[in-house]
């Protein structure tokens, strides 16, 4: 790969950061996440009082795997194809600056928008609400933002390794959409596959379920990451009225972030491998 | 090629290279891992090359977009390249700045492969693509900055930059509400970061009006009187006559002419065109032009005849049209034009 020249890393994620910040889409969704935690809140409260952070969570959570990987995917899917269709690159290219040094800047500076996005939308949400509301694992609330985060940087890394691989910006388009529904629907995939195995629905519900099925999170980011926010409130057990489902042992906290990073760093280096051989 | 020892400022060990005088070498110290460049000292010998293009070939799926094409740009000239709409000189120039992958042959700027020194070949480049684009929401002082630090060039010259190409008054707008002629200028002024030696322009005065073409070729004389080395593809063939030293014709991805423009016209064996204006001609060729041998094309515009021959024969010419009775008001030689030769060339590989 060479070497790195960090300076180099810093002034394209400075531009990325400066360019992007102010794209109306990610201020937008900035917005709906605040009000969404204050929103979250208020439902999970009682008497039109705040609900506690923790169960402001449980309600966000669902929402939240939504709207991250969708900002992480405006702003990654045409980073590179976008820019090579445009000319911006055949610029960029001809300084002296290395693709990898490129490429890492970007998700740098893609990554500072998705951070102070989430930072914002949750973490002011969060402070107006554990001082409204009180009680609640407020560290519980910081891994929720940590794990988001690391969720919004996951999306971004896949968006860009999309990005990389198309030529055209209005097929990486196409590729986000189903980087954005692959998330989406592998937990009905696998449901799926259960009953064509000869489990039923019922099996899902009360926990009577194989060890394999599991593994159904390592391959959607996004139920990979609620089970990390589980893991992160001290979860092993999920009860909705007679539904009662124990998360497996294999399933800890070590391993659910080992597979983050895996999620991580594969779509990043394979956004390298791409962009490498791309003409611009 | 002289050798030199050199001492590592780190480690003081003491390594031996080989290399020309004026050239730069990159060396690593095997004892420290220390990388730096050594200058062999002396002067570049006059005539050196800028940018050497070696047996460059590039195929895109099943075509050879540049079919082993080779040419040197001698230090402070200016080389037109020219060439009809997909001949391949975007992808010669791509390729000379490693944008895209050559699948054969080798490429040197100012001494530096571009695919083992692609940093070192880039600093001193300034470059300007065809199709320019930016950055929509930042302003030309941001876009200037961002480019300064990846070049590692103070960002006090970005005002002066933008009031060399006239963009002074745009400096609090987003590059996204530019005009195609504003972005143009921007390009040119972004290529003058750092004071590169070698220029590498794309259709330079594409997209600008009458005013700003002639601001751009004035300064690219300005550039390369400075000693700057400049190549430039342009479709305008009498701008391209009106500034290159030297230039070079690609067709289908290879090389059809390189030379002075003069030259081409000679080996081509184009001719000069006389421009004969009468009082009477009323648009008709006189028979005793049309009948005479030693003329290689004839024309009538109104009362102007225009008349391609060899030197040898305008006289005979002229005498001959007095001869007839015509009134001869003026004549014009017009030297042979860059299209002529280009016209010829193509016209000959069957483009």
């Amino acid at each position: 790969m060479g070497s790195i020249n960090s300076k180099s890393v810093y002034c394209v994620g400075k531009k990325e950061f400066l360019d992007n910040i102010r794209n109306k889409w990610v201020i937008v969704l900035t917005t709906i996440l605040f009000l969404l935690v204050i929103l979250f809140s208020y439902l999970a409260g009682a008497h039109g009082r705040l609900g506690n952070t923790q169960s402001t969570v449980i309600g966000l959570i669902g929402i939240s795997s939504i709207l991250i990987p969708l900002i992480a995917i405006i702003l990654g899917f045409s980073t590179i194809s976008g820019e090579a269709e445009s000319g911006s690159f055949s610029v960029v290219l001809s300084y002296p600056v290395t693709r990898l040094e490129v490429l890492l800047g970007k998700f740098l500076g893609l990554g500072s928008v998705i951070i102070v996005s989430i930072l914002i939308g949750f973490g002011i949400g969060g402070i107006i609400i554990t001082a409204l509301a009180g009680g609640g694992s407020w560290l519980g609330y910081l891994i929720f933002i940590v794990l988001t985060i690391l969720l919004g940087l996951i999306y971004l890394s896949l968006s860009i390794c999309i990005s990389a691989f198309f030529k055209r910006r209005i097929t990486s388009i196409g590729g986000g959409l189903i980087m954005f529904f692959w998330g989406m629907i592998m937990s009905s995939v696998f449901a799926g596959i259960l009953i064509g195995t000869g489990h039923s629905i019922k099996d899902l519900a009360t926990g009577n379920i194989p060890s394999w099925y599991w593994l159904e999170n390592f391959l959607s980011p996004t139920d990979l990451n609620q089970l990390a926010v589980m893991r992160g409130f001290g979860i092993s057990n999920i009860r909705m009225g007679e539904i009662s489902v124990t998360l497996p042992d294999f399933l800890n906290t070590g391993v659910v972030l080992l597979v983050h990073l895996v999620w991580l760093i594969i779509p990043l280096f394979l956004a390298y491998y791409f962009f490498k051989k791309r003409d611009i | 090629m002289t050798s030199k020892t050199v001492m590592c400022p780190k480690c003081k060990h003491q390594i031996t290279i080989e290399g020309n005088p004026g050239e730069k070498v990159i060396l690593t110290c095997p004892n420290c891992n220390l990388k730096g460049v050594f200058t062999f000292p002396g002067e570049k010998p006059t005539g050196s090359f800028s940018i050497q293009v070696n047996g460059l070939t590039k195929i895109f799926k099943d075509t050879k977009a540049v079919n082993n094409i080779s040419f040197n740009v001698k230090s402070g000239e200016i080389f037109g390249f020219l060439g009809p709409n997909g001949a391949g000189k975007t992808t010669t120039l791509k390729a000379m700045l490693g944008l895209i992958h050559m699948d054969s042959g080798n490429i040197k700027i100012n001494g530096f492969d571009i695919t083992k020194n692609s940093k070192e070949v880039k600093c001193g480049i300034g470059y300007l693509p065809e199709k320019i684009a930016f950055y929509d929401n930042l302003t030309p002082v941001q876009t200037l900055n961002f480019f300064c630090e990846l070049k590692g060039v103070d960002k006090s010259v970005v005002k002066p930059l933008l009031k060399e190409v006239g963009l002074e008054d745009a400096i609090n707008k987003k590059v996204g509400n530019f005009s195609k002629g504003m972005l143009q200028l921007l390009g040119i002024a972004q290529t003058m970061i750092g004071n590169p030696s070698v220029y590498i322009l794309d259709e330079p005065t594409s997209g600008l009006d009458a005013r700003w073409v002639k601001i751009v070729r004035d300064k690219i004389k300005k550039l390369n009187g400075q000693g700057a080395t400049i190549m430039f593809s342009s479709h305008i063939l009498s701008e391209v006559q009106s500034l290159c030293d030297r230039v070079a014709i690609i067709d289908k991805g290879k090389i059809v002419a390189e030379d002075t423009v003069p030259n081409l016209n000679k080996s081509l064996k184009i001719k000069p065109r006389l421009e004969i204006y009468t009082s009477n001609l009323n648009g008709k060729i006189p028979d005793v032009i049309s009948k005479m041998g030693g003329i290689d094309a004839v024309d009538v515009k109104e009362n102007i005849l225009y008349v391609t021959c060899d030197y040898s024969v305008r006289v005979k010419v002229i005498s001959a049209l007095e001869q007839a009775g015509f009134q001869i008001k003026d004549i014009k030689t017009v030297d042979p034009s860059l299209e002529e030769a280009f016209m010829k060339l193509l016209f000959k590989e069957g483009a």
